[in-house]
């Protein structure tokens, strides 16, 4: 019989708990000396895009993509990622982006929403930035609305344009879910 | 019912013997405080209920009498007195006694048939041992310790990332090998010696795992026996209900399978033997004037035949008649009347599978009709299993059910096509054939082959997936597979076919729900994901078989998921019912009283409403007066599911405006199912 224990002692739970609080203890230092926020920058459709270092598990290169017949043309296929079957992504369309060719330089970020872990299909990536707020932009004028829904805003940069992706409703869109519930 | 039905079972009983015990001696005491009745019958009248769910008679005979006597007190026609209340009390530990036993899966203590009789008759239980509850505790330590399911699946993914290791660790040898070929053979000997060694720890090493396979997936093994017992009762108490004389023999009961196949199977089997009884057997009278013995004969079997285990039903009855089984699906409209007249008496029988084909006029508590042979065959896909048929008119249908061993692991067929991998599961798998484009004929738009003398609609499988297809010019072979499903046979171009495997199954993840097409994914040898194929979605309509095609909106009606209320004060009847609807894609949301269903009723908007009759505070009539009163559920669906048999409460339930009375002692999942299905699809 499976005895619940949910109320149980969790000694991970009070680790990642305690983790959680040294690190929120330590960007609260840095805040106070400038107001950054930690990115995760890379290109999508030529331009370049950024989103929180939380919602990213790891940066791969793109390996042998198995296609999955009749769904949406958005999943472009699925990959071994050490044991688990993902799904990888291409959200260009959902953004209004053009679709330029991935080379070797294409990417995979994988990200974990709530549900699920997806990879995310980038033409590259430019690692962790902290990019500071005092330059960030929410206005989102001018964008379509198919890019305001994912957009909170832009960072302006002196090399350029950041725009910042909303990561939580990009995960939450349902145009990412597969088949049937 | 599975044993986790039980369990829960279990436990809601202790719950109610708890307060029953608790209630009684403050009543002994007490006996003016007859307030405290109400409380009491209603614990004994929801135990009674939900043993009747999972099908405990006994504590539902002791329940009843239980409720009997509580009743008596209540309406002043017996005396609250000792000698009373500790009958009660005996009823209290009998039923703790063979719950107590259940849970730790031995027989309980007590002569438990005798008891329920001497009980009954009023006698307080002198059968029952004098510390019932703690006399058995202290048993002696069994050498079996018990393990969480989950444990054990975890433990067999474990065992099937190391198949997939040994099989990447095989593929790297073959490179080792071209490797060494590639080197002047001077320099090559030593390392073609390191290979040999190489290849023999890998090979020692398949060994190991296989072994390690075989002892994993052995511990989710259960022989049939786990779920035939039920069956006995449920065919002994159904030729009761429906004045047959029938003799049930289970072959095979030893035969083992996966848990989870065998949770699937028990639903299915129920199915069958309900059909067997109410359509296969006939009365007895009926049975001598044909010269039959008066006693028909229903038999369950299991046996292994290679990779799969065979279940068989088989009854001597009147057997399917071919030319009825056509005229009703024509006037069902299943099917057009000259489809019909091209069909064998073979196909004939399979168009009792076909949707639409049992219809039910009326909705009562027994199933004395058509139960729908579509949702079997539903339920059996779901397995990845496939069905045959067969009967003779007048004297015998046989229903076969092949079945995976497992679902963790498949025998497949590795084929290439539309330049991807994919794995199709050997169940499904007839023969591979080599057809030269000058043996294809064209039938209308429809290309087909002969296979063995039938014709057999042929496809690009690629094509039908949506891939990209490429077939070469000119008269080279093209490699076949022949694919069945059921009674239905099609053939399907493939690029290659690499061979067979055994692959283990895994998920694709949680972003993915039911994909067309696919069953799953595996992991190759070379670390890449490849496509496990489900197979009956090929012969479904619009994946190229010819089928009846759906309306849009039966297409659109059949996306949505719909979404079900169920209102119970018993965790285990809600456990069950949610669990019986969940399965077959349904969204359920629980209540646990009249007033907690009104509240959740209005927060959201259901398809259709199953509530209980008795219930503390508003009771089942009210709340569906009080739903047929408010705009959003005028025409809802409502099912009353109640232990309430009599007529008068069945009435009660339609002039409240319910549509459907099930009850609680004939509950089988597939007349809920069937029920729902009717009135919400």
């Amino acid at each position: 019989m499976a005895t619940g224990n949910d109320n149980g002692y969790d000694i991970r739970s009070i680790l990642n708990q305690m983790r959680e609080e040294y690190w929120e203890a330590l960007s609260e230092e840095e805040s106070e000396a400038k107001q950054m926020l930690e990115c995760l920058v890379f290109t999508l459709g030529g331009e370049r895009y950024a989103f929180e270092t939380h919602f990213a598990c790891e940066v791969i290169r793109i390996p042998k993509l198995i296609r999955v017949p009749a769904v949406q043309s958005l999943v472009t296929g699925i990959f071994n990622l050490r044991g688990d079957i993902t799904a990888a992504i291409d959200i260009r369309p959902m953004l209004g982006l053009a679709q330029p060719e991935l080379g070797p330089t294409g990417r995979i970020l994988v990200v974990r929403g709530d549900l699920f872990s997806t990879g995310i299909l980038v033409e590259a990536a430019h690692g962790v930035q902290p990019l500071d707020l005092e330059q960030f932009e929410t206005a989102t004028a001018g964008l379509s609305a198919e890019r305001k829904q994912f957009i909170r805003g832009h960072f302006n940069l002196e090399e350029g344009a950041i725009l910042l992706l909303d990561m939580e409703a990009l995960l939450a869109a349902p145009e990412l879910l597969v088949g049937e519930a | 019912m599975g044993n986790r039905y039980l369990e829960i079972f279990c436990r809601e009983a202790e719950e109610h013997l708890a307060s029953l015990q608790s209630g009684l001696l403050v009543l002994e005491k007490n006996p003016a405080r007859t307030e405290l009745l109400h409380e009491l019958l209603r614990n004994a009248h929801t135990l009674k209920g939900s043993a009747r769910m999972v099908g405990l008679a006994d504590i539902s005979a002791i329940t009843h009498t239980m409720e009997e006597l509580l009743k008596g007190m209540e309406q002043g026609l017996r005396r609250v007195d000792a000698g009373t209340i500790d009958l009660l009390l005996k009823g209290a530990d009998a039923v703790a006694l063979i719950t107590s036993a259940l849970m730790r899966g031995v027989p309980p203590d007590i002569d438990v048939e005798r008891f329920v009789a001497e009980y009954e008759r009023g006698e307080s239980g002198r059968l029952l041992p004098a510390e019932p509850l703690e006399a058995k505790a202290e048993g002696a330590v069994a050498d079996t310790v018990r393990a969480d399911v989950k444990t054990l699946d975890n433990l067999v993914n474990l065992v099937g990332e190391m198949i997939i290791n040994r099989k990447r660790l095989e593929a790297k040898l073959d490179g080792l090998k071209e490797l060494c070929y590639e080197l002047p053979p001077e320099k090559a000997a030593p390392f073609t010696a390191f290979r040999g060694e190489l290849e023999e720890d890998i090979l020692y090493l398949g060994f190991l795992i296989q072994d390690l396979h075989e002892k994993a997936m052995g511990l989710r093994m259960l022989p049939l026996k786990t779920i035939s017992d039920g069956l006995e009762r449920l065919v002994r108490d159904l030729s009761l209900q429906l004045s047959r004389e029938v003799q049930f023999e289970i072959e095979g009961q030893g035969i083992e399978m996966d848990r989870v196949l065998l949770d699937g199977l028990k639903p299915i089997l129920i199915h069958l033997l309900t059909n067997a009884l109410s359509h296969g057997i006939e009365p007895p009278e009926a049975r001598e004037k044909a010269g039959k013995p008066r006693r028909g004969s229903v038999l369950l079997s299991a046996r292994h035949e290679g990779n799969s285990v065979l279940v068989e039903v088989r009854d001597d009855g009147r057997g399917m008649d071919p030319a009825a089984i056509k005229a009703a699906a024509v006037s069902r409209g299943v099917i057009e009347a000259r489809e019909a007249e091209g069909l064998t008496d073979e196909e004939a029988l399979y168009l009792t599978f076909r949707p639409g084909f049992s219809t039910a006029e009326i909705v009562t508590d027994i199933s004395g009709r058509g139960v729908g042979m579509d949702v079997v065959k539903k339920n059996i896909e779901r397995v990845k299993g496939n069905v045959t048929l067969s009967s003779e008119t007048g004297r015998f249908t046989r229903v076969t059910l092949q079945l995976p061993l497992t679902l963790s692991v498949l025998d497949a067929l590795i084929i290439t096509c539309g330049d991807e991998t994919f794995a199709v599961p050997a169940t499904y798998l007839q023969e591979i054939l080599k057809v030269r484009p000058s043996e294809i004929t064209t039938m209308g738009t429809d290309e087909v082959i002969k296979v063995r003398g039938a014709t057999t609609p042929l496809y690009s499988l690629a094509g039908m997936l949506g891939l990209p297809a490429r077939r070469d010019a000119g008269d080279a072979p093209l490699p076949v597979l022949v694919l069945k499903h059921c009674d239905q046979r099609i053939a399907c171009i493939v690029e290659s076919h690499v061979g067979y495997s055994e692959v283990v199954v895994k998920g694709l993840g949680k972003q993915f729900g039911t994909v067309r097409y696919l069953f799953g994914a595996t992991i190759m040898g070379d670390g890449n994901p490849a496509l496990i194929l489900n197979v009956p979605d090929l012969f479904q309509p619009g994946g190229g078989a010819p089928r009846a095609v759906l309306s849009p909106e039966e297409e659109a009606a059949a996306r949505r998921r719909p979404k079900v209320l169920v209102v119970d004060d018993s965790i285990t009847t809600r456990t069950m019912e949610q669990s019986i609807l969940a399965g077959q894609g349904y969204h359920v949301v629980t209540a646990v009283s009249g007033e907690d269903a009104m509240e959740k009723s209005a927060a959201e908007s259901f398809d259709l409403i199953i509530s209980d009759v008795e219930m503390p505070g508003m009771n089942g009539f009210e709340l569906t007066r009080l739903l047929r009163a408010s705009e959003t559920y005028q025409e809802t669906p409502i099912i009353i599911v109640s232990s309430l048999s009599r007529d008068e409460d069945k009435r009660q339930a339609l002039q409240a405006g319910a549509q459907a009375y099930i009850v609680k002692g004939a509950f089988d999942q597939g007349l809920l199912l069937e029920t729902v299905q009717m009135l919400i699809g």
